[in-house]
């Protein structure tokens, strides 16, 4: 029997489940799409994007958006921003290649920062792009406002670690070794006989004619060996001066190493740095750090879903049942980006302290997922009274270049805790501008906040615990009115370098100095006395011990001379008188 | 229930009045419905398919029930053989600009690792399922079927009170 391929008669049920479908896609499309850029936004954002409403009105390739939240991916109960509605114009055919091309969009009563009930951020994975920008702020080293506090133990410091014992110990050794052998070699001279030996011959001479030839020659010879007695002890003499020399040299250089020791021991009180830029950084460089992360954050998912180039990229894959995989894009040179908008118009309402908030404009322009079909950077501006913005992110080219600055003036700043202490700062209204430039790796940014009646207040939540240095921070800083931060980043992404000052800087330091300075000047006392405690009990006895030999091997040393020179004057004398004869001469 | 179902699916489709080879084709083609992720484009044009042609459309939904948890299991090696696929072979490179850059194509999810590995392989096993298949319920009808049709099983399952009775009486969502 054959069998027919085709079953024909399941066409017309097969045509009715393509429009039972059809409608179905049509009831449900808003639901659908709404979902849909909600998991898109939360991927690509890394914190919740909530839609209350989205019609898609195809006909009219019109997307329209209602009460869009997206919550911050920094702050738990914080919105990035709210809008009220978005209502973007979109391009149908490339919808059919699943390509999103938004001719206009327009979004109005867009909120920044407002509260909400949940934490709405899902990033944080140590490979994600919050992860990425979390382990760059970790490498910006920002130091702690502290000074030491009570006692500063003495036995901190061991004595195995002092050069001085070590370095007296040493000395009298060599001393007491120098000591041995010039006593040895003062015995060898054997000078007291040579002088013995001198006189006796003199009294031989006494009697003598100067015709005994053979006396005569005895006498001469006695001479000579007076000579090379006296010769010796010249050698020896200068040998021990030398040698006394080293011994004292080694003797002052004893007091060197006491001073090293003094160092080393200062070295271990831990003292802080009261250095102006040390401070700004203490008390606001928590601060800094976190606002160049956001902006950081922002290049950074930039750089991430708007790369330069046309090779294919893969992005997470949509979350289902099943894994989700990765999906791959493969643009192609003249063809569409997968996304993008072309233009965007956004009103904004920014607050202002003790007033409504007021409403500002801004444009977006050429955000693309491929900026290298565009070929042109994405923009963003806003200019109004008090209010600046413009950004350019230019990933045409193989090397990224984002560039953003901002500044708004007579705006609400948001308060400040000063990192480990019970201050907290409310700026008030005033001044804040942030500008930042990434070219390839290399980062240069610049944050400042202004304020001319800013309030300060202690924290008493018990976060930071009571100290002196807060006590002392609180009497400076609470008799400021005005507050000036200024915090610079420059170098390659990879080791950034944070600089951060303001007007309190100065005035802290010198507070500090002069508080901290006494307290620091009593501990290195303290430390001194307890160097000199271990160092002076062996210095002292090496020290006399080097002055008595030096003493002791002159004055022996002299008292040998003057033997032999007195010998030798009256050896020398009594042969005068012998041969001092018309014709005869001393040899 | 499930358990019950999935039995009485696999009775009903192999004791059908459709041809080994009906039946054989049904089955390959509910495995692609099972394989690969299911809201798919491809997956409606596999129903389309099932329904036009002349398949065993019990034998469709057999292998759609049989291969879904085999998707799940599989999804790693689908994976990796969607990334070597769409990222690691320069050859197929074109091709896949080409189809993501032509109109509809996208929207079958094809540049998926997950669907284009899913799909490979379902394409691949097929013909190897059909004829496997198609041989299996021929030795089956010849050597096991009177057999399992005096069975007390079978007639309780093909009678399905039970289940009918567990339809009538079980709870309302």
């Amino acid at each position: 029997m054959r069998v027919a391929v085709f079953r024909w008669k399941a066409v017309v049920p097969l045509l009715v489940l393509g429009a039972v479908a059809l409608g179905l896609w049509l009831v449900f499309a808003d639901r659908i799409v709404r979902r849909t850029a909600e998991s898109v936004g939360t991927t690509l954002i890394g914190a919740e994007v909530e839609i209350e409403r989205l019609h898609l009105d195809l006909p009219h390739g019109r997307v329209e958006i209602h009460g869009l939240t997206v919550a911050s991916p920094f702050e738990a109960l914080e919105n990035l921003l709210q809008a009220d509605a978005l209502v973007a114009d979109l391009e149908p055919l490339p919808l059919l290649e699943k390509k999103l091309v938004i001719d206009r969009l327009t979004a109005t009563g867009l909120k920044f920062g407002t509260p909400r009930k949940t934490d709405g951020r899902t990033g944080g994975q140590a490979d994600g792009v919050m992860g990425q920008v979390n382990h760059w702020g970790d490498q910006l080293r920002v130091p702690a406002l502290a000074l030491p506090t009570g006692k500063i133990s003495a036995a901190r410091l061991d004595p195995a670690q002092l050069t001085t014992p070590r370095a007296a110990a040493a000395l009298g050794a060599r001393a007491d070794s120098a000591r041995q052998a010039w006593d040895s070699q003062l015995k060898g001279l054997d000078v007291a006989a040579t002088a013995d030996s001198a006189r006796r011959m003199v009294e031989r001479l006494r009697g003598a004619k100067a015709t005994d030839v053979k006396l005569l020659g005895d006498a001469r010879r006695t001479l000579g060996q007076l000579k090379q007695a006296q010769d010796r002890v010249t050698a020896l003499e200068r040998s021990a001066t030398s040698g006394i020399a080293a011994l004292q040299a080694g003797a002052a250089g004893l007091s060197d190493a006491k001073q090293r020791d003094y160092a080393t021991a200062r070295g271990l009180l831990k003292l802080p740095g009261l250095d102006a830029p040390d401070i700004g950084a203490a008390l606001f460089g928590s601060a800094a750090v976190d606002r160049f992360q956001r902006a950081l954050y922002w290049v950074e998912l930039g750089r991430r879903y708007m790369p330069p180039g046309l090779l294919p990229r893969a992005t997470p894959g949509p979350q289902r049942a099943r894994r989700a995989g990765a999906t791959v894009r493969f643009p192609e040179a003249n063809s569409e980006p997968a996304f993008l908008l072309k233009t965007a118009e956004l009103s904004l309402q920014l607050g202002t302290a003790g007033a409504a908030p007021r409403t500002y404009a801004a444009s977006v322009s050429g955000v693309t997922s491929d900026p290298a079909l565009y070929g042109r950077p994405a923009t963003a501006s806003a200019a109004a009274p008090g209010f600046r913005l413009g950004a350019l992110l230019d990933h045409v080219r193989a090397t990224p270049r984002d560039t953003a600055t901002a500044s708004l003036a007579g705006v609400a700043l948001p308060p400040l805790s000063l990192p480990s202490l019970p201050i907290r700062l409310e700026p008030g209204s005033g001044t804040v501008a942030l500008s930042l430039a990434v070219q390839g790796d290399e980062v240069r940014a610049r944050w400042t906040m202004q304020s001319d009646r800013v309030r300060w207040t202690r924290d008493s939540s018990g976060a930071a615990p009571s100290s002196p240095t807060g006590d002392l921070v609180w009497r400076v800083v609470s008799g400021i009115p005005t507050l000036a931060v200024s915090a610079s980043l420059t170098g390659s992404l990879a080791r950034p370098q944070l600089a951060v000052s303001s007007n309190l800087d100065r005035a802290l330091a010198e507070r500090l100095r002069a508080v901290a300075g006494a307290e620091l000047a009593v501990a290195e006392r303290r430390v001194r006395a307890q160097v000199d405690s271990l160092v002076d009990g062996p210095v002292a006895p090496v020290l006399a011990k080097v002055t008595v030999l030096g003493g002791d091997v002159t004055r022996r040393l002299g008292g040998e001379r003057t033997q032999l020179d007195d010998a030798r004057k009256a050896l020398e004398q009594r042969l005068r008188e012998l041969t001092g004869l018309p014709g005869m001469r001393l040899p | 229930m499930l358990v019950l179902k999935l039995i009485q699916s696999l009775i009903k489709a192999l004791h059908s009045e459709g041809t080994p080879g009906q039946l054989a084709a049904g089955l390959a083609l509910g495995s692609i419905l099972g394989l690969t992720p299911l809201w798919n484009l491809h997956n409606a044009v596999v129903l389309a398919l099932i329904i036009v042609l002349n398949v065993s459309f019990a034998g469709a939904m057999l292998g759609w029930a049989l291969f879904v948890p085999m998707g799940f299991l599989l999804d790693p090696a689908f994976d990796w053989i969607g990334r070597t696929l769409l990222l690691e072979t320069q050859a197929l490179r074109p091709l896949w600009t080409a189809l993501y850059n032509a109109p509809v194509v996208p929207l079958t999810s094809f540049n998926n690792t997950i669907v284009l590995g899913s799909l490979v392989v379902a394409a691949a096993l097929w013909v190897p399922l059909f004829f496997a298949s198609r041989w299996g319920i021929v030795r089956y009808r010849a050597t096991v079927v009177e057999r399992v049709k005096r069975s007390a099983l079978y007639r309780s399952v093909v009678a399905s009170k039970l289940y009918n009775l567990y339809r009538l009486f079980r709870p309302e969502a």
